[in-house]
């Protein structure tokens, strides 16, 4: 009866593993507020379902399911569709949050302008938030929503994002970003756009002060960002959203002021696939490394040899489910260090075989430990990290060069005595010597 | 053009008036006061570059007037934005209006705001923008500005991991250094000309080796000639141990035919045989 259930529980492992459209899982936890109504987000959540995704809802203030038991993820990725939460349940802290995604959980939340646990958390990934109660507003361009809904113009520099993605509809708080290179910039705010609590003319004395004074400063312009993804060390992926209306059904079926249909839902879907694992996803399969000439990993290099040095790395394919080898990395580099760099060259992808990226180079002539280094952070993709030590060590006594020309008188002095020896051993052996016999039978 | 057009009719219906700016004017001045250059700013084309030196000063006025009844009014929004078009740095400097939609705006160099960006030999791109909650908005690009190039600003340690790194080439010792192969033959030489003078003399003084051949000498000769081999062959190509070996499995013949060949050589001088 175990064995059969156990077997059960298995082929369950295997079917979740086979329909899952993201490289880490698919359950999602989606936290919506009960304020909320789940079918104003239906295009979303729909998309999600469509996609593989099993999604199980709950009340921020509900005890269960819980987010992890004894440390243990209970799901593969979280939404918090509560931007407006004050409280939570037990189980979820900015700590326990931070745990999670060490667990390599993902996470996509919304913010507001209201002050919640969730914008403490966003501080701790370098995210400036403005003073709460101060959502964006921008006057430009000129239509007949609300200043704080505002249709933002979707950069294409992301590489997260799809191309040609039109405007989207806005409506949340800014944030400024820190200098932390591992922030994503998925969408920045418009350049006419600023965060401000006034809702008429007469507040503008209090912006200009509000500036003047230093302390809260002006957020406002281009550099501010809507939408952040940060990705952490070990891979997980979160990303901060200024608004939940972004992803709202209404805001995907609002027309832009120039009547073309808004990019919201498109936007969404790409957000969601990053921060899923869907897309952007690499991994390194294996290295390797030998002698020019040679298959084997030797157990030690020697000073100068010529070394291949061979790396394996593949991308995740979320239309098959599948790692497929990709050689579409241009820009890879390897490093031979002992405590610094020695050696750090380009390793190129090897045309003809896919997902192969190999180079040869000469060891240095320094011998110690080193390590083979492959670091490869870009923003938005998943960073490659791989690190092979190896001993490199001088030649042995019999491993330099024996018939040097400068030597040759030296070589030639040796043979000459030792020849010369032989020579006197068998003269003098078998060599007959005249009057010493006489002498010799005279004392006699 | 239609885009815009569908704007400017929204704008028609939306909002009543719309702003415009009068007499935009800057004035440049250094630290004692003399002025370098000062202009009208016209709005349809932009002027020269202008350039700010490290103490100097820019002052810029201007009023925003409602373009319907010509009244000066306060925007909720009046902003100078100062982007650098190369590096995408962007600073966002709000303007102080009166109520009666004057303006002055004063950039001192020696004293720079913090609003403005990290500046480099490129030109900062200034534009106003205007917003209201009554009015349309507007935008005029004013001109281009030099700044005095600031330093760069703190980077985080780990941003370097984030780009292609400067490659690292090793620089290799040089390699050794030989004499010319026709000198290390001369010395080689000289070396072996003792044989000549030595094969001279034995010419002279006759060389008799009759017992070379005898059973008593012949395996004595040939184990010490064995040795000589095994030394070349230790140089060419074997290990210590092996020589060791093979010279210690050497020895003990060697040892007694060494002895027999004394025996003999003895018995022989001492004319016993």
């Amino acid at each position: 009866m175990r064995l059969l259930s156990s077997a059960f529980v298995a082929l369950l492992a295997f079917a979740r593993l086979s329909f899952a459209a993201s490289s880490s899982g698919d359950s999602v936890l989606v936290l919506l507020d009960t304020s909320l109504d789940r079918e104003n987000y239906s295009i979303f959540f729909g998309g999600l379902e469509k996609r593989g995704y099993s999604l199980t809802f709950r009340a921020p203030k509900d005890a269960s399911p819980a987010i992890t038991d004894y440390d243990v993820p209970n799901f593969d990725h979280v939404i918090f569709f509560s931007p407006e939460a004050k409280s939570y349940a037990q189980d979820i802290t900015p700590q326990s949050l931070v745990g999670l995604l060490s667990e390599k959980t993902n996470l996509l939340i919304a913010l507001s302008p209201k002050q919640t646990p969730l914008t403490s958390l966003a501080t701790e990934f370098s995210l400036i938030l403005p003073p709460p109660e101060t959502p964006l507003i921008s006057h430009h361009p000129v239509r007949s929503e609300r200043p704080t809904t505002i249709p933002v113009a979707v950069s294409s520099s992301s590489p997260l994002l799809t191309p040609g993605i039109p405007p989207v509809w806005f409506s949340g708080a800014p944030h400024a970003l820190g200098n932390n290179p591992m922030l994503v910039p998925i969408l920045r705010a418009p350049a006419e756009s600023f965060a401000a609590d006034s809702t008429d003319d007469t507040g503008a004395d209090g912006i200009v002060d509000a500036t003047e004074k230093g302390g809260e400063g002006l957020w406002a312009g281009s550099q501010m960002g809507l939408v952040t993804g940060f990705q952490t060390n070990v891979n997980s992926r979160v990303v901060f959203a200024g608004g939940i209306d972004l992803f709202s059904d209404e805001y995907a079926r609002k027309e832009l002021p120039s009547g073309t249909p808004s990019g919201n839902s498109q936007f969404a879907r790409d957000i969601a696939t990053w921060v899923f694992q869907e897309t952007l996803t690499l991994r390194i399969d294996s290295v390797e490394h030998h002698r020019v000439n040679q298959t084997e990993a030797p157990e030690m290099y020697t000073t100068n040899d010529e070394i291949v040095y061979t790396a394996h790395i593949s991308s995740y394919d979320s239309r098959t489910s599948t790692w497929k080898p990709y050689s579409g990395i241009g820009d890879l580099q390897l490093e031979f260090t002992m405590l610094d760099p020695h050696i750090r060259t380009s390793l190129p992808p090897v045309p003809g075989s896919p997902g192969a990226y190999q180079v040869q180079f000469r060891a240095p002539d320094r011998h110690g430990v080193f390590k083979f280094i492959l670091n490869w952070k870009r923003k938005g993709y998943s960073y490659l990290s791989s690190s092979t030590t190896v001993p490199v060590v001088p030649p042995r006594h019999d491993g330099y060069p024996r018939f040097l020309s400068a030597a040759w008188p030296y070589y030639t002095g040796a043979i000459s005595t030792s020849a010369g020896f032989f020579l006197f051993a068998a003269l003098w052996l078998a060599g007959d010597v005249k009057g010493e016999r006489k002498k010799g039978s005279k004392a006699e | 053009m239609i885009l815009r057009l569908s704007w400017l009719l929204l704008a028609a219906t939306v909002r009543a008036a719309s702003l415009s700016l009068q007499s935009p004017r800057f004035t440049i001045s250094t630290s004692d006061a003399t002025q370098l250059r000062s202009d009208t700013l016209s709005l349809t084309k932009k002027p020269e570059p202008l350039t700010l030196g490290a103490t100097d000063t820019l002052k810029l006025t201007f009023q925003i007037t409602d373009n319907d009844e010509g009244k000066g009014v306060q925007p909720h929004q009046t902003f100078l934005r100062f982007y650098d078009k190369v590096s995408g740095e962007e600073g966002i400097q709000p303007v102080r209006v009166t109520p009666g939609g004057k303006a002055k705006f004063e950039l001192n160099m020696a004293r720079p705001p913090a609003s403005i960006p990290p500046t480099t030999q490129n030109p900062l791109e200034v534009s106003l923008i205007l917003g209201s909650f009554v009015h349309a908005p507007a935008k005029y690009d004013l001109f281009n500005i030099y700044l005095p190039a600031s330093q760069t600003p703190a980077e985080h340690p780990d941003e370097a991991s984030f780009h292609v790194l400067p490659t690292i080439e090793h620089t290799f010792r040089p390699e050794q250094k030989l004499p010319p192969q026709f000198i290390s033959a001369v010395f080689a030489a000289a070396v072996l000309s003792p044989w000549v003078v030595l094969i001279g003399l034995w010419g002279k003084v006759g060389v008799r080796v009759p017992h070379l051949f005898s059973p008593s000498i012949v395996p004595f000769t040939v184990l010490l000639g064995g040795f000589e081999v095994l030394l070349v062959w230790y140089w060419v190509d074997l290990k210590l141990g092996q020589v060791l070996l093979y010279g210690g499995m050497l020895a003990i013949p060697t040892m007694f035919a060494g002895k027999q060949a004394l025996y003999t050589t003895g018995e022989w001088r001492a004319g016993r045989k």
